[in-house]
């Protein structure tokens, strides 16, 4: 199997995961976005929601990285601007969610 | 030597369609949307400085332009929800046919406003 399919492959089954985790994910944004800090942190801190929001973290930075990279191969015609381009985005979808998870699973009640 | 790689052809060659607006929206709301991710996840590192400086943020939220954010957020993501259930039709083998892709263009449209009050709504009176 080729790389190209490969990544197609991995964008899809993302991109199948994303979806229901979005949709979790507004219903609940839109819910306690303008809340005080003990309600949001419970948000943060409780699960099942702890467990769904890091899932949604990991996923939409892996379906982004995958989806942006072919951005840059359809619109960067030098090959050296898009390798540097393509590293720079898998280097900051790998370092944002990884942070983020070190972060909320360091919050408590 | 410079490179010969070939690129897209550029968005100003061709007439605008409904499939090459939903086409573009995707890719542009697809970067919107990581950009609000990573501003989430800014939040959530927020929560860390604790309850007194977190009242800047909820402060924010309540006012026009938080909510205005909010709105946005939720609609960029009810379209790519849309859009990309589209593709995994398209994936299927499913809605290739032009009067079948303007429709379900339409609907990404329309059904990401809808989906957009439906979620604001429901999300408020549900859920907390």
């Amino acid at each position: 199997m080729i790389n190209a399919t490969k990544k197609w492959i991995f964008l899809k089954i993302s991109s199948a995961i994303l979806v229901p985790l979005m949709i979790w994910f507004l219903f609940n944004l839109v819910s306690f976005y303008d809340k005080n800090y003990d309600e949001v942190l419970l948000f943060f801190v409780s699960q099942p929601s702890k467990l769904l929001f890091s899932l949604f973290i990991v996923f939409a930075y892996f379906y982004s990285a995958l989806s942006i990279s072919e951005v840059f191969e359809d619109y960067i015609e030098s090959e050296k601007i898009k390798n540097v381009a393509n590293k720079l985005l898998y280097l900051f979808a790998i370092i944002i969610p990884i942070l983020t998870l070190l972060l909320l699973f360091k919050l408590s009640l | 030597m410079t490179d010969k790689n070939p690129i897209s052809p550029h968005i100003q060659i061709y007439n605008w369609h409904i499939s090459s607006l939903i086409s573009i929206s995707h890719r542009i709301t697809g970067i919107i949307n990581i950009i609000i991710v990573t501003f989430i996840c800014f939040w959530v590192a927020f929560l860390l400085l604790g309850n007194s400086n977190y009242e800047l943020v909820q402060k924010f939220f309540e006012g026009y332009f938080g909510k205005f954010l909010i709105i946005g957020t939720v609609w960029s993501f009810s379209f790519q929800i849309l859009s990309e259930i589209r593709h995994m039709f398209w994936d299927l083998g499913f809605g290739f046919e032009l009067k079948t892709s303007n429709i379900t263009g339409l609907l990404v449209i329309f059904g990401s406003l809808f989906l957009t009050i439906f979620i604001f709504i429901l999300g408020r009176s549900l859920f907390i």
